[in-house]
């Protein structure tokens, strides 16, 4: 009884510390709304976007003797008229340079783009000398960027194409296989269909934007929104970094509580040692579930987050809060008074926070090989495997052995962090 | 069987001792006060009366329980009060209390009432919601001292509670033990105010070094000295240059100097103090003013130890 009462008046102390209630759950909250704002928000679904008004100037013909059938500038400037980005572009045709350059200068367009009469031509040849020409209202910065990477994206595609062809053309003749040069425009118009398709994908169904190589498990959750995944990792990686704040900032308490005397008048009670710890490390657990439960319920609410099967995600939630607890534990352990801890902590956890991957955990392919290796070796690192495994749809069982290593993990640091504060205050 | 019985107690920390065979005892419903300097072993002594350090060596015992084969028994009869602070400043006087009385077992509609006692008791109960952290340092005493009060034991070490504060929560703290005192309960108080131990004690232990050099009433402790006076001289320069010629001097026994004041044990002051004022003239150094005061428990500890007992 006597550790409940120590475990809940730790608490109640915990939720009446401003510092703490910041670092446990605005903090991370605060962090991943900057991420969701930043991505205007989209997740949620009703969007209201400015359109980027986009004037196209498509002077391009095809060479007599192309291959092609249609000139590269039809590719660019159909783009913009796809019905695909019709809510974030609208886009007109214009005659000439000098009308889009009016329609500029009287605000009826942000962007224009101008296609010159013989790009394909050019292009196609290999000289740079003709370029299509991007014009902006030097008071936008999104819109010109966008177009700009879009007419990037096609026209290296179209070069990327062109390689590829030839490399195939060469190897087939390599092996004694004669091209049908008749078929070279039906390739080419698949491999146009394909790209364009590709680039759709890749704005508005990342996922289906390449080949998949590997396929999907059994029962695998379907993200409708993308976006709402990179929040769902980024609220997680948020979770998993403060967690194990919050794990070593609540045991930090028995080193405030030894400064302030409190903790040598409890030792004056009729309350043995190992009540009082075991009291002292229960609020802890106890506020990392807590911690943990609260942030996953604003995520869902405010991010529109999908934290996945439910016995999944009490797996890899329980295993964060024994790793969270274990490394707070343990980390404290070395610390020998509160003004040392500040430092430690976020030193260490920071540390240990990019090295386990929370930093990037939104980007999963970003870290080198390297590192990953290294995320393997710290408890945030299998935290973070455990949540990915979750929001990827996985079912309970997937998790077994992530949340085994967790548990392992905080068990061992728990028990040596609990051995150093048995001998210190024996 | 004594409420507090203390023998041949030792602590050491490496080489240094801190307490060295102390010897003492308080009867159930007594007053005892441990005296001593800054640095005497009082608070160590106190650390292993209450279970906070385990002695080096010898036994001591609360309530007929020796603290350290019975500890969690003798730690039920016991109730301790801390030199300094030990409250949470994040809950209120109440909460404070609370927790405090479930350590030591209470429960229910018995701590509730216990609770709303102890806030009668320490004069609080107006302000028992407020947050200790914005009480001012008497009330946070009082707090301090109520929270030791709970459980109503037996007996109670308060360890220096009149500490850095100001004259009127003294006193109120002072009436407290008294009180307490007079309920029943047997009070085991350490100070290093020599005025404190004299108005409240029915037993002294003076120590000193980690030793306890004298143990009585204030009576037999005053006795001790005989019928000599103390005698407070103030100089308008440094001690040094005069008291190796007073340490000479015929009919004193003793001389400390400190804080820029010179305290004498002597024989008869009417004839010393010409032939101290003789002394300081030969060398050039005048005296300011002299308090010749009777002979009290300042002048016990002058007395055993050749040191004035002030901080």
């Amino acid at each position: 009884m006597k550790i409940l009462d120590i475990a809940f008046k730790d608490l109640t102390r915990s939720f009446r510390s401003a510092f703490a209630i910041g670092m446990m759950v605005i903090a991370p909250l605060m962090l991943t709304g900057l991420i969701y704002f930043a991505f205007g928000g989209m997740s949620g679904g009703d969007v209201s976007m400015t359109a980027v008004k986009v004037g196209v100037v498509n002077a391009d013909k095809l060479p007599a003797d192309s291959v092609l059938e249609a000139p590269i500038g039809d590719n660019i400037r159909s783009m913009f008229f796809d019905e695909s980005v019709g809510s974030w572009i609208t886009a007109t045709d214009y005659a000439d340079e000098a009308s889009a350059r009016s329609a500029l200068d009287e605000q009826e367009i942000g962007v224009a783009v101008i296609i010159p009469q013989n790009f394909t031509e050019r292009y196609l040849s290999g000289k740079q000398d003709v370029q299509v020409l991007i014009i902006s209202d030097p008071t936008l910065s999104i819109g010109p960027a966008v177009v700009q990477d879009m007419v990037t994206m096609m026209v290296d595609g179209v070069a990327g194409g062109g390689i590829a062809l030839q490399t195939i053309m060469e190897r087939l003749d390599a092996n004694g296989i004669q091209t049908d040069p008749a078929q070279i425009p039906s390739w080419i118009e698949r491999y146009g269909n394909w790209y364009a398709e590709f680039q759709r994908n890749l704005f508005h169904h990342p996922d289906k934007a390449a080949y998949v190589v590997v396929a999907p498990a059994a029962g695998e959750m379907e993200t409708a929104d993308p976006i709402q995944k990179v929040m769902g990792l980024t609220m997680a990686g948020q979770m998993i970094f403060f967690a194990f704040f919050t794990g070593a900032y609540s045991m930090m308490s028995i080193l405030r509580e030894d400064e302030e005397g409190t903790l040598a008048r409890l030792f004056t009670t009729p309350t043995d040692r190992t009540s009082i710890l075991t009291g002292k490390f229960l609020a802890v657990f106890l506020t990392v579930i807590l911690q943990g439960i609260v942030l996953m319920v604003a995520g869902h609410y405010a991010f529109g987050v999908n934290w996945g099967e439910f016995g999944a995600m009490g797996l890899a939630l329980t295993g964060q809060v024994f790793a969270a607890t274990g490394l707070g534990v343990l980390l404290i352990a070395f610390v020998k008074n509160s003004r040392q801890g500040g430092p430690v902590l976020g030193g260490g956890l920071t540390a240990l926070g990019m090295l386990g991957g929370l930093f990037t955990a939104n980007m999963p392919n970003a870290m080198p090989a390297a590192m990953n290796t290294i995320a393997n070796f710290t408890p945030q690192g299998w935290v973070l495997k455990a949540w990915r495994l979750v929001m990827d749809g996985s079912a309970a069982g997937d998790l077994l052995i992530p949340f085994a290593v967790m548990v392992a993990m905080g068990v061992v640091m728990f028990v040596v962090g609990a051995a150093m504060f048995g001998k210190r205050f024996a | 069987m004594k409420a507090i019985e203390v023998k041949n107690l030792r602590k050491s920390f490496g080489d240094f001792a801190a307490v060295q065979d102390a010897n003492f005892g308080a009867d159930s419903g007594e007053v005892l006060s441990l005296l001593g300097p800054n640095g005497a072993g009082k608070s160590t002594t106190i650390s292993m009366l209450s279970g906070l350090l385990a002695p080096t060596g010898g036994e001591a015992s609360i309530m007929g329980h020796s603290v350290i084969k019975e500890p969690e028994a003798a730690k039920k009869s016991l109730g301790v009060v801390p030199q300094d602070i030990a409250l949470y400043p994040d809950l209120s006087a109440r909460e404070n209390l609370v927790f405090w009385g479930k350590m030591y077992g209470l429960r229910g509609a018995a701590l509730k009432q216990r609770v709303d006692e102890v806030l009668e008791i320490i004069g609080l109960a107006d302000r028992q919601k407020d947050h200790v952290g914005k009480f001012s340092g008497g009330m946070k005493r009082r707090v301090n001292i109520g929270a030791a009060l709970l459980h109503k034991p037996e007996v109670i070490i308060m360890d220096e509670p009149t500490v850095g504060i100001d004259p009127q929560s003294r006193r109120h703290i002072l009436d407290n033990v008294k009180e307490l005192n007079k309920q029943g309960m047997t009070v085991l108080y350490t100070t290093h105010y020599m005025e404190e131990a004299a108005e409240l004690s029915d037993h002294i232990a003076i120590m000193d070094k980690g030793r306890v050099i004298a143990y009585g009433t204030h009576d037999e402790l005053i006795q001790m000295v005989g019928e000599q006076t103390r005698i407070d001289i103030t100089l308008n320069t440094e001690a040094e240059k005069v008291l190796a010629l007073w340490q000479k001097a015929e009919g004193v026994s003793k001389i400390d100097a400190l804080d820029g004041k010179v305290t004498a044990l002597v024989d008869d002051s009417n004839r010393v103090l010409p032939r101290l004022f003789e002394a300081a003239s030969r060398v050039d150094v005048r005296i300011t003013s002299v308090d010749i005061q009777e002979p009290n428990l300042e002048t016990v500890f002058l007395h055993l130890t050749g040191r004035a007992l002030r901080d």
